[in-house]
Order: C-alpha cells, then sequence, then structure tokens
C-alpha cells in the first residue's frame, strides 16, 4: 500500500486558500457573507445634471423662439407658449383664458374642428393644452420627421383661428361638465378655497372660478381675449429634441412670418400680501368620506434667493412618509391617513401649504398640530442631518422629474415663460448645495412666522361635532359662495 | 492529484471562472430601430440580466420581475400572487419591514410594484450613484426574505381593506372581473388580481410560504438595470450581490390557456346599481399564426385609439352620439389576446345601437379595405406610442422585462417596430375573417334589456 506524503501546507499556502474562499462566489447555501449587512455606500462622484442649453432667438415680427437640443429619441416637442393665464381674464369674465385656449383648434375659416383633429392624429402626434395662471401652453409631441408638418398645423389654428357660437357652446359644455367633475374631489375644493382667501382682492384670485360663470362668457369675450393676448410680441415658440436650433428657427420663421407685430400691454401684479390674521375656511361637501385640511401662506417667487431654503424647509416639514408630518400625524398621533406639504410659484409669489386628510373628530387636533409642526419650524432651525436629508433627497429627485417628454416640456416651458434663470434650469442642485442652517432659519423666519390660513373640507355635520373650538369659521358651500360666518 | 492539491486546483478553477455564463450573441446592430444598445446574460444560478446604457440623465432604474403572477394561482387562492407581492416590502434578514422604501426615497428615488398575469414586478428608480443600493436591496429580499405570520395578517388585512373599498367606489368594477372569467373561461387567464378578497382570507401560512418558496427565486427572474450604468462595473455588483443566492427547485411550467368557447357567449348582469345602462364586448384571439399580434396591435389602432379611430368616432362623434362612454384595449394574457370594448349609454335601446355599431365597423373591415390614409395613421400613432413608451430609464426597462418574459428572441427586437410597420390592409382583412367570428365574440350586458 503506498502511502502519499502527507504535505503540511505552509503559512502561504493557507492566505492563498484564504484569500481564494473569501473573494471567489461562496456557495449558494452558505452563510450571510458580511457585505449585506449594511447598506452600500454610494459611488464617491455622483454623476452631475447637466442639460443642453436653452438657444434664443427672435424673430422681426418679435415672436420668440427657444429651442434645446435633446439627443437620444426621435420625438420631438413643439409648443407655443403664450403669456396669458388664468389670471389675464378680466374679473367679471373669469375662465375665458380658458375657453380661448380650448377653442384652438375648434376650426378656422377652410378647415374644420373635426378635420384639424385628423390631421393631428395623421401625425400620430399627442396634442395638449394647458392653461395655467400666468401663460398658456399649447404642445404637440410628435416623430421627428412630422415637425415641419407640426408647425404648419399649430400656426393655422393659432392664426387662423376662429370662434363660432357651435363650437364655443359645445367647449362650454365640456369646461362646465369637467369643472362640476372635479367638485368630487375634496382635495380640489380645498385647494380652490385656499387660493381664493389667500387671494382676496388680488388678481391671481380670478384662476378660481366655479362652473357656473362659463356660461356668461361669449365669443365675442373670447375673440377679445385673443386680439388681445395672441400676439407674436406675447409668445414663444419652443422645441426640443434632437433638432438643430438654427435651422429649426429658420422653418418657424417662415411659418409664422404672416403673424403681424401688435403691441401687448400687460402688467405685472404685485406680490399679494400673506395671510396675518387667524383665519378658518370650511368648505362643505356632503359626500366625504373624511376631512381634508390645508395650511399654508404665501410665499416669495422663484426667482427670490430664499426659494432653495424654502424647498428645503418645506421637505423637512413634509415632503415625504420620513417627514415630520407624515411621522407626527400619522405614525405618532394616527390623526391623519396621511400629511404632505407643497409649494407652487407663480410669477409674482408663491404659496407653500400642508395637505392632511384626517379622521373627522381628530380635525382641530390635526390642524393645530400641523400649526405647531410650521412654528416649530420657524423658532428653531431643523438640524444640520435632516438639512442634508433634504438637499440629498431635492438634488437626487430632480432629475426624476425631467425624463419623460411631458416632464421635460413643462420644466422647459415654465423656464421660459416665467424668464427663470439656470438655477430653475439645470443648475438647482449646484445652489442646493449651497443651503446651509442660517439660510434656512431665514427662509422660515421670513416666510412661516406668520399665522397660516387654515382650510378644511368636510361634511356638513361635522361643523357641530367636531369644530366647536375654533373661534371664527368662514362656511362656504362646495361652489365657493359663503354661506355664514359662525363664533364660538 | 492528492486530496489538498485537488482542493487547491478547485480553488483556484472557481477563481478562474466568471462569476457570470454568457446567454446571449450581441445584438444584430444591422436592424435596431430601438434607438438603444442593451446586453443579457445569465448567472450562474439561472437569474436573468439585462444592462442598458443610457446617460442621459444621472439615473438608473432596477427592475426585478419574478414569473409570480396571477397564472401560478390555483382555485381558491386568488390574491396569494398580490399578497406576497406586498410582503416583498415587509423587511428581510438585513432591512427592516418598509426600510426599502424609505432607503429609496431618502436619496430622492421613486419605487413601485405590480403583479399581471405571468409576473410580478418590482421597480425603482434613483440617483445613479446609488445603484448598489438598489441591489443591495433587492438582492436582499431575493434571497431572505421574512415572512412572518404577523406580517402575512397585517399585510393580508389593508389589503382586504383596500379591495372593499375599490369594489364600494366603483360599481362597475365587479362587472369587469365576471367579463374577464367569461372571456377567459380557463381559470389560470381569466381570475383577477385579489375581486372581493375572500379567497385571500382563507390562505394558510404554508400556501404563502410555497409559493414564494416555488417562484421568487434567481431562476424565475429577470434583473434589468437602464440608465447611467458602466457596464462593467455594474456586471460586479450583480454577480457580488445574486450570486450566492440559491436557484429554486422544479419551478413548475406555467400552464397553457385550455380554449374550450364554442359559440357566442351572451349574458346579463342585471343586479347592478348603475344609473347607466351599458356592456363590456370581446372578442378572444387564441391561437395565433406568426404576424398576427402585430396585426392585431395595428387594428387596435385603427379602430379604438384617438379622437377619429374608427369606433371612437362611429361611438362618441358628436352629431350623432351614441355612448357616454366607451373605451376599448388590446390586451395580451400570455399570448392569449383580447380586444376588450365597455360602453355606457343612456338606455337599453342605446345599448342595442351601441353594440350593432361596433360589430357593424368590424365587419365592414371583412369587406372594404382600409384606406391607405387610416393604415398610414394608425401605425404612426402607434409608432408615436412605442417609441415613447422607450424614453424613459422606465419605460426601457419595462420593454425589456416584457420581452424576455414573452418568450420573443431577444436578437429581434431591434426589428420589431418594423414587424408592425409591415402590416398591411390585406393582412387586416384576413385576420378580421379569421379571428372576428361569433365563436370569439363575449357580451356582458349591464342592467336589464
Amino acid at each position: 500500500m503506498k502511502i502519499a506524503p502527507r504535505v503540511r501546507p505552509g503559512p502561504a499556502f493557507c492566505l492563498i486558500a484564504l484569500a481564494a474562499v473569501s473573494s471567489a462566489s461562496p456557495t449558494f447555501a452558505g452563510a450571510q457573507e458580511r457585505f449585506r449587512r449594511t447598506p452600500p455606500l454610494p459611488d464617491a462622484q455622483p454623476q452631475e445634471l447637466r442639460l443642453p442649453p436653452i438657444e434664443r432667438i427672435s424673430l422681426p415680427n418679435g415672436l420668440s423662439v427657444a429651442t434645446v437640443y435633446r439627443p437620444g429619441s426621435p420625438l420631438v416637442t413643439l409648443q407655443l407658449i403664450v403669456r396669458a393665464g388664468e389670471i389675464d381674464s378680466p374679473p367679471e369674465r373669469a375662465g375665458v383664458a380658458a375657453l380661448t385656449a380650448r377653442m384652438i383648434g375648434k376650426g378656422t375659416k377652410l378647415v374644420s374642428s373635426s378635420e384639424t383633429e385628423d390631421m393631428i392624429e395623421s401625425m400620430g402626434a399627442d396634442y395638449s393644452v394647458d392653461v395655467l395662471m400666468d401663460y398658456t401652453v399649447f404642445t404637440f409631441h410628435v416623430l421627428e420627421e412630422y415637425l415641419d408638418r407640426a408647425l404648419f398645423v399649430l400656426r393655422f389654428m393659432v392664426l387662423d383661428a376662429q370662434f363660432t357660437e357651435r363650437e364655443l357652446a359645445f367647449v362650454k359644455r365640456t369646461a362646465y361638465d369637467d369643472l362640476r367633475e372635479r367638485k368630487k374631489s375634496p382635495e380640489f375644493l380645498g385647494w380652490r378655497q385656499f387660493l381664493r382667501t389667500l387671494f382676496e382682492n388680488h388678481p391671481y384670485q380670478t384662476a378660481t372660478y366655479a362652473e357656473d360663470v362659463i356660461k356668461f362668457i361669449s365669443t365675442k369675450d373670447v375673440a377679445s381675449f385673443y386680439d388681445r393676448f395672441y400676439q407674436p410680441d406675447n409668445a414663444v415658440v419652443v422645441v426640443s429634441g434632437a433638432v438643430d436650433g438654427a435651422t429649426v428657427g429658420k422653418k418657424i420663421g417662415l411659418h409664422f412670418a404672416t403673424w403681424i407685430r401688435q403691441p401687448v400691454e400687460r402688467a405685472v401684479p404685485a406680490p399679494p400680501p400673506p395671510n396675518a390674521r387667524d383665519r378658518v375656511c370650511y368648505v362643505e361637501d356632503p359626500n366625504a368620506a373624511d376631512a381634508t385640511v390645508f395650511v399654508g401662506n404665501v410665499i416669495m417667487a422663484a426667482s427670490d434667493p430664499d426659494f432653495f431654503p424654502f424647498l428645503v424647509l418645506k421637505h423637512v416639514l413634509g415632503g415625504t412618509t420620513h417627514s415630520r408630518l407624515f411621522m407626527n400625524l400619522r405614525e405618532s398621533k394616527a390623526y391623519a391617513y396621511y400629511a404632505f406639504s407643497e409649494t407652487e410659484f407663480f410669477r409674482s409669489c408663491g404659496v407653500f401649504w400642508a395637505r392632511a386628510r384626517v379622521t373627522p373628530e381628530f380635525i382641530v387636533p390635526a390642524a393645530r398640530e400641523i400649526i405647531r409642526e410650521i412654528k416649530a419650524l420657524s423658532a428653531e432651525a431643523p438640524v444640520p442631518a435632516e438639512i442634508e436629508e433634504a438637499k440629498s433627497f431635492l438634488i437626487g429627485n430632480l432629475p426624476t422629474r425631467l425624463e419623460s417628454l411631458e416632464g421635460f416640456a413643462d420644466w422647459l416651458a415654465r423656464v421660459v415663460a416665467l424668464d427663470l434663470d439656470e438655477g430653475q434650469w439645470d443648475k438647482g442642485p449646484e445652489r442646493l448645495k449651497l443651503v446651509n442652517v442660517e439660510r434656512v432659519r431665514a427662509a422660515a423666519q421670513n416666510y412661516l412666522a406668520g399665522k397660516p390660513l387654515v382650510v378644511i373640507v368636510g361634511r356638513p355635520e361635522w361643523l357641530g361635532l367636531y369644530l366647536r373650538e375654533f373661534d371664527t369659521i368662514e362656511v362656504y358651500d362646495n361652489g365657493g359662495t359663503l354661506k355664514q360666518t359662525l363664533h364660538k | 492529484m492528492n486530496k489538498a492539491a485537488r482542493s487547491l486546483f478547485l480553488i483556484l478553477l472557481t477563481l478562474l471562472v466568471p462569476a457570470s455564463l454568457p446567454a446571449a450573441p450581441a445584438q444584430e446592430a444591422s436592424q435596431n430601430t430601438l434607438g438603444f444598445e442593451f446586453q443579457e446574460y445569465r448567472l450562474r444560478n439561472g437569474l436573468r440580466v439585462i444592462l442598458s446604457v443610457d446617460g442621459r440623465l444621472p439615473l438608473v432604474t432596477v427592475a426585478v420581475a419574478y414569473g409570480a403572477g396571477t397564472i401560478r394561482e390555483k382555485p381558491g387562492q386568488e390574491g396569494l400572487a398580490y399578497l406576497l407581492e406586498n410582503l416583498m416590502f415587509q423587511g428581510s434578514e438585513n432591512v427592516g419591514p418598509l426600510q426599502h422604501i424609505s432607503f429609496v426615497q431618502k436619496v430622492g428615488g421613486n419605487l413601485n410594484a405590480t403583479t399581471t398575469l405571468d409576473r410580478a414586478l418590482f421597480y425603482q428608480t434613483l440617483p445613479s450613484n446609488y445603484l448598489a443600493l438598489a441591489l443591495w436591496l433587492e438582492s436582499d429580499r431575493m434571497k431572505s426574505l421574512a415572512i412572518t405570520p404577523a406580517a402575512i395578517e397585517k399585510t393580508r388585512a389593508d389589503l382586504f381593506k383596500e379591495s372593499q373599498d375599490r369594489l364600494a367606489s366603483d360599481i362597475y368594477l365587479d362587472s369587469f372581473a365576471l367579463f374577464d372569467s367569461l372571456l377567459y373561461p380557463d381559470y389560470p387567464f381569466g381570475h383577477p388580481l385579489i375581486g372581493a378578497g375572500m379567497d385571500m382570507l382563507g390562505l394558510t401560512e404554508s400556501d404563502v410560504l410555497t409559493f414564494h418558496r416555488t417562484y421568487y427565486v434567481p431562476d424565475n427572474a429577470a434583473l434589468c438595470i437602464v440608465g447611467n450604468i458602466d457596464t462593467a462595473r455594474t456586471r460586479e455588483l450583480i454577480a457580488r450581490y445574486f450570486d450566492s443566492i440559491p436557484p429554486g427547485m422544479d419551478i413548475p411550467a406555467p400552464p397553457l390557456p385550455d380554449f374550450r368557447q364554442d359559440g357566442e357567449v351572451v349574458r346579463n348582469l342585471s343586479g347592478i346599481r348603475a344609473s347607466f345602462s351599458g356592456f363590456h364586448l370581446g372578442f378572444r384571439f387564441y391561437p395565433l399564426q406568426t404576424g398576427d399580434a402585430y396585426s392585431l396591435k395595428i387594428l387596435e389602432y385603427l379602430l379604438l385609439k384617438g379622437e377619429t379611430s374608427q369606433l371612437m368616432d362611429r361611438l362618441l362623434n358628436n352629431r350623432n352620439r351614441l355612448a357616454q362612454h366607451f373605451s376599448g384595449t388590446l390586451e395580451d394574457r400570455r399570448g392569449v389576446l383580447a380586444l376588450k370594448i365597455f360602453c355606457l349609454t343612456n338606455n337599453a335601446d342605446m345599448v342595442e345601437r351601441s353594440e350593432k355599431a361596433i360589430l357593424s365597423e368590424i365587419d365592414r373591415l371583412r369587406t372594404n379595405r382600409v384606406s391607405p390614409d387610416e393604415m398610414a395613421k394608425a401605425k404612426r400613432m402607434f409608432k408615436m406610442d412605442y417609441l415613447r413608451s422607450q424614453s424613459t430609464n422606465l419605460g426601457r426597462a419595462l420593454f425589456l422585462v416584457d420581452a424576455a418574459f414573452s418568450g420573443k428572441p431577444m436578437n429581434t427586437l431591434g426589428g420589431e417596430l418594423d414587424k408592425y410597420m409591415r402590416v398591411n390592409p390585406s393582412i387586416l382583412t384576413g385576420l378580421v375573417e379569421r379571428h372576428f367570428t361569433p365563436r370569439n365574440r363575449v357580451i356582458l350586458e349591464l342592467g336589464k334589456r
């Protein structure tokens, strides 16, 4: 019997074997590897957000053109921005801005509404119109080979628009039905009352109309609004996609050369003052399953230096399910199903609000807790770790909003329409990195120290049952009409 | 070779063998109309990996799909696949309950999950420098999901309440489930995600564990990563986090459709508390010939997409409006396709007129060839949607996962759009002749006639 010599492995072999065992893929059934125990660190050098520049030219008739070279897709977005929004409707004809925009594409002297629709769909294009507070955007998403044709269709839709009684009647019925449908949402009712109260006696209140005003608008009103604002001096054509800016600029010049320059007078309203007194509005919604609570106030415009510090504050307050409001109102006190904070920015100002869906019996404590959380931020700035976490979220989340065609188009239109700077284009992350405790503290003291407005949406019977603790409550119906003011 | 030397040899061999084995050749570069490239391979445990680079934004999407959809449920197990999808957020060995969500959201990411007939899909989009975090999270729940009786009970109670709320808020929801059961009479293809939730209440812990152990395994899954990635580094990370997860044992093949429909099915659901009369109408297409799926898609656009499509125009045109609501879509349930229409009208008389209008429009396709303009419009609208759906990282990831689950050869995807574009009027005429027959038709009317 032959016995193999026994070889005792030396230390080098042991080290190699150990290294081999530790570095090779372990067997399937092995114990947990150490790297699984803790979350991995991010890569040291995060990729920066870099968007292509916005190239701008101005045509002889005053029409502006903005193009953005966006490669990697055969789809192009074509937009026409008209610098006239809901705010520009005359107060006695609220809603005319929206109806005018909806009438674009509803026929010209030569082409009917259904023929226009057919031309749009024949390109495979997706067409939409958005009427915002300060501006209106007509958007085509189209295959790049149909950009020329889309420009042709856009041109005749806008420049040759005709406003017939028949088409207006149809548009009014659709707008009326849409507004009635939206009233089924407590969130919409609360949001509309919130803006209506904050913007009392301010032009921005014009945007908060109910469906009953629609019936008063005539073709004459629409034509008058169109003649006043749909002018080349007051409009921008925007194209984004894998396109050459100079070539596109020439094409737009050719298509829109017949648009005759007319002076447009349009005043930018002064910012409204913030709410400065204790004020509670209650909107009755007989079908509400839970109460919806809005608490907020007027804040700065997006061009203000406090803008980025305030975004951090908003996130700390209620940006996600880990923020203060959610953790307090839902996880700790069980008053609410959710509680978040949000902001929206117009040309003259912005608004911030906390929004919570609340169990009816907790309406008062929930509203008070939201106010307490807002006050806490104005009294004491968040700790640096909280600020850094908010910055990390905001910087990381920004590119996700620009990924889709719609997201990118909305972002671009906003920057162009409101003449915002590069901080609102792709330098936001750099501005956010500069936000520190001092700047957050200053923004909180500037904008959170006042008295926020409270708007509650709920069933009529909850007033007597759950809201007795408020000193004064203004009670509105779901159309926004004041029914009564209750005193304690 | 002695034992120690053999051990050393085996260790060194392990070091030399790559952690992943190539499974697919490079894509056909010449015919790629996708506008992006991708690569595909498998790990040793069977996990299918698909990578695609898009450096336009500093983002990455990580999607993991398991072949664990409702088709795997047996009678009496309705809701099991959906329950598992939700349990995937209740924690694993190193990640606490709901922490998966908070890890992703804290860095600004978005995430979601969904269960369909043939898969449970989990996905997140987050800053690309956090790719390792997403892989760590997904691999932890693939390797060591914590399924406890308490987690099952809590998740089941939440889902049951959710289903009750949904049924209470949508009076037509029940009718959709009933219509599916008529259109797809074979249980695996026709039962709903959760329905009223009653089956789910009867599921045992053993049902849940068995389903998880059988289907939530790497060799029954696909991992797709799209975004601002370095492929070499990404492959390293994938090997690190996924390669040591054990494969499954004896994963059953998904059931095949059992087509038992012998004639037109017409049913009435009279107990519905709705203000409108209406109906569901559908055609089921199985088995299909080569190319039928592409032709049916173009037919869907011709009939149903856009305000000026043939059926939309016929039913909703303001001059002669028949319906108050009209919608329809072509559905693909693992190779069994169905054209489904839902229509609400003011009264029973309009139900009859609407049904006749739909069937006559379809019949017209047998004799009147579709015009070149109509054909071109339908194709352009389809092409627009097709390209648009792939314009985001998530869209591309879902497209690639869908292709992987459909069983299509991945190296033919680059030429897929051309197959849709080659559909012509005579192909559509033949398609209608073969498939739009009373034998394949199901109608469910709502309310009394």
